[in-house]
This record gives C-alpha cells, sequence and structure tokens, in this order.
C-alpha cells in the first residue's frame, strides 16, 4: 500500500502539489474579506511600504515636491469647487430655486505621495504614504486634481492601500451630470463601464460622469469621466457606456484623500455595504 | 530544499520595488512588463518544474500581499504560470535557454497564461470581450515583458552566480 502510494507520489507529485496549491489560493479569494486577512495584509504592506517610501523619495525631485503639493492642492480644491459649483447649477435650474441647499462644508483635502502602484489587469491599486495616524480610513475618496483616482480600502498608522477605478472590485453608482441617470460604474479588466442601462437612456458620447448622490460609499459628486461610446447600441435591451477616466492612473504621482465620512453611524452602516 | 528558495525570494523584493515604483513609469498605455514572471520562469527553467510551482505560489501570495490585490489571485495565476514553465525544464538546456530566443518565447506563453488566468479568477464575467480582453490585456503585456526579459539573454553570466 505504502509503496502504491509512493509511486503515485513518485509519477504524479507536480500534479498533487499544483492542484493542492491551485486550491489552498482558491481557498484564499474566499476569506479575502475576513478580519485576520485584512490585519494581515495591513501588516505586510504597511512594513514593505516603508521600505519603498525610500526608494520612492530618491526619484522623486525633491527641490520641486512642495511647490508641486501646493499646486497640486490648490488645483484639487479648485476642481472641486468648480464641480460643486457645476452642480449647484444643474440642480438649482432644475428645481428652480425651490430647494435651498445647506452649504457644505470646505472640503478636508490630505495631500500624499504615491508610493507604488499595481497595475494590475483586474486589481489596481495604489500605495499612499498617509495612514490611520493622519486619521484616513477605509472608504474615504482619493482623488487628484482630475477627478476620481479610487477609494482608501486599507490603512497601516503610516501608509493605506487604494482601490484604484480600474480594480475590479470597485463598483460606484454613477450619473450623467446633463440627463441624471444613474448607473453602476465598474471595471471590465479591459474598460472602465456603466453596464445595464436600458435602451432608453438619455446618454451620449461627451457626456460628464459623476458620483451620484446615491452612492453608499462616496458622498460627493466628484468627476469620475467622460463617455466615450455606447457598446452594442443597435442589440438587446441595455446599453453598455464606455467610459474614460479624467484621471490618468498611471501617470498620477500625487492624491488628496477627502476626509468625507459625516457621522460614525453612517460610515459604519456604508462600509458595510462596501465590506460586503 | 528550503535553501533553494531563500535567493530568489530575496531577489524577488528587489525586483517588486522596481516592478511597483520603476516599472509604472515607463508603461506604454497602461501596459507594463511583469518582471515578477521573468524571475520566476528564469528560476523554474533552472530547478523544474515541482520547484517552480511552490515558487510561482510563494511570489503570486507575497504579491497579493504587498499590493493589496484579492489575496488567492496571483497565487492561482503565478502557481499555474510556475507549473507551465516547468514543462521546459531540461537539465541539458538550461544554459541554452538563457542564450536563446526560447525564453523570451517561454516567456510570453507563461504571461498569456498569467493574465487570462488573473482576469477570470479575479473578474468572471461572461460579458466581457475575450478576444479584445487577451489582445489589450494578455497579448500586449506578454509581448512587452517578453522584451524585458531579453536583458536576461544580454546580461545572462557565462558563470551562474544566482
Amino acid at each position: 500500500m505504502i509503496r502504491f502510494f509512493r509511486n503515485i507520489w513518485f509519477n504524479f507529485k507536480e500534479y498533487i502539489v499544483l492542484v493542492f496549491l491551485l486550491i489552498i489560493s482558491l481557498s484564499l479569494i474566499s476569506i479575502n474579506d475576513t478580519k485576520s486577512v485584512r490585519n494581515l495584509r495591513t501588516f505586510v504592506f504597511g512594513s514593505f511600504a516603508s521600505i519603498t517610501s525610500i526608494f520612492s523619495d530618491f526619484i522623486n525631485i525633491s527641490n520641486v515636491k512642495e511647490e508641486n503639493n501646493f499646486l497640486h492642492k490648490q488645483n484639487t480644491e479648485l476642481m472641486l469647487q468648480v464641480n460643486r459649483l457645476r452642480e449647484y447649477g444643474i440642480i438649482n435650474e432644475e428645481l428652480k430655486n425651490l430647494l435651498a441647499f445647506k452649504d457644505t462644508s470646505k472640503y478636508d483635502l490630505i495631500f500624499s505621495r504615491v508610493l507604488s502602484k499595481s497595475l494590475s489587469i483586474t486589481q489596481g491599486t495604489f500605495t499612499i504614504d498617509v495612514g490611520l495616524k493622519k486619521d484616513i480610513k477605509p472608504g474615504m475618496p482619493v482623488v487628484d486634481g482630475n477627478g476620481l483616482i479610487g477609494i482608501v480600502y486599507s490603512s497601516s498608522d503610516e501608509f493605506s492601500i487604494v482601490r484604484t477605478l480600474k480594480n475590479t472590485n470597485l463598483k460606484l453608482t454613477v450619473k450623467d451630470e446633463r440627463s441624471r441617470v444613474q448607473g453602476i460604474l465598474k471595471w471590465s479588466g479591459n474598460e472602465l463601464v456603466i453596464t445595464n442601462l436600458p435602451k432608453t437612456s438619455d446618454i451620449k458620447p461627451g457626456d460628464r460622469i459623476i458620483i451620484s448622490e446615491l452612492s453608499t460609499l462616496i458622498n460627493l459628486p466628484l468627476p469620475v469621466g467622460t463617455v466615450t461610446k455606447l457598446i452594442n447600441p443597435e442589440k438587446g435591451i441595455f446599453n453598455d457606456v464606455v467610459i474614460k477616466p479624467f484621471s490618468d492612473l498611471v501617470k498620477v504621482e500625487n492624491v488628496f484623500v477627502i476626509k468625507t465620512i459625516p457621522s460614525k453611524i453612517i460610515n459604519e452602516q456604508e462600509l458595510n455595504f462596501y465590506k460586503n | 530544499m528550503l535553501k533553494n528558495y531563500i535567493a530568489p525570494v530575496l531577489l524577488f523584493f528587489v525586483v517588486l520595488i522596481i516592478q511597483i515604483i520603476i516599472v509604472p513609469l515607463i508603461a506604454i498605455q497602461d501596459v507594463v512588463p511583469d518582471l515578477i514572471l521573468i524571475l520566476l520562469v528564469f528560476y523554474t527553467l533552472k530547478n523544474g518544474q515541482l520547484y517552480g510551482t511552490i515558487l510561482g505560489f510563494i511570489f503570486g501570495l507575497l504579491f497579493d500581499l504587498i499590493t493589496g490585490g484579492m489575496i488567492g489571485s496571483a497565487m492561482f495565476s503565478k502557481t499555474l504560470s510556475g507549473f507551465i514553465a516547468g514543462y521546459f525544464y531540461n537539465e541539458n538546456r538550461i544554459h541554452q535557454y538563457y542564450k536563446s530566443l526560447t525564453f523570451p518565447l517561454i516567456i510570453i506563453l507563461c504571461s498569456l497564461i498569467d493574465s487570462v488566468t488573473l482576469t477570470f479568477i479575479s473578474n468572471f464575467d461572461l460579458n466581457v470581450n475575450l478576444f479584445r480582453l487577451i489582445v489589450n490585456k494578455a497579448l500586449f503585456p506578454a509581448i512587452f515583458t517578453a522584451v524585458i526579459s531579453l536583458l536576461v539573454i544580454i546580461f545572462y553570466p557565462k558563470r551562474s552566480y544566482i
């Protein structure tokens, strides 16, 4: 009997090991969001990020960094302000000044450098150099001067991981700024798409796409991108719409985290959607 | 046995730093080479299929943990890539691989398998145009990775130190 198993092992050990390791991999995928795995990930990326930050510093030109940071911050604040005004204008026109909007407080922007990027096909993530010490929490939106970059996924004391728009696990409720059509935006692995929009939806190439007020993850009308084309407009009952993001995720080096979580209770409830 | 894995794992960290800090600077339209895969194939061709499978698993696990990706996705794809690369292992041809164009061709094959598997594992969607996905997100990165792997042929030492 032992000889029999020994023969099997000797002849098929590569296959046995392969199947065993693949099963472990698949099992780990299913327990990805458990607390222990999250803690392990936070510990490992936090440790590694402190090393990469040293190398990252060499690459960044230090003497223009401060000026650059200031300009980026100013640019982002202006972008948010313009976007907010644009949003107010449309809403005011539609409701003919019947609604009075409570002025939202000034956005609290936390500047951060992108230490490293994982430009994976489906799992786009950034590591940024701010974390729990600066009050960064999972769920906070990350932007640059052009628009939304992603959402903070996990934070250690000094660093955070950002799930970018090019991550299949990040799905956002967005709307067409002109026609107010709502949809779910996701990364297909190839392009950024709003899926399953009814054929009758008024959406055209060139329309600006922003975060919807229905979004449980982000409560700001942040700009995301523009509509570039409709997929299969001639058949089926639904359209998929391809979006070109405003931000260039490959080139971006500096970002801002927006501290937008309004209350602990809402935060916890919203994060439940994010975690599930 | 364990000793054989120390050098590649240490090299992995060096290559990973280059992969996540420097490689994005040479990206062409989102397409980046996968240096981790080059390292994996390099060691697999040197040490065999079983070794490559296990090394792929280790590389994938570390990559998932460090980059914050879905844990298990890169593990799966890199394990499979290591296994496939192992089919080309031949004790008598180890050094020939690193001095000929066979190496980049193996890289292309493994990179295609790696990309396609990763896409299916982390984003299984029947609506996705598979052909476009393979061309844009698997073939171009595979070719880019193969081009970068030519450096291995150019700089491969006459005597083996690694």
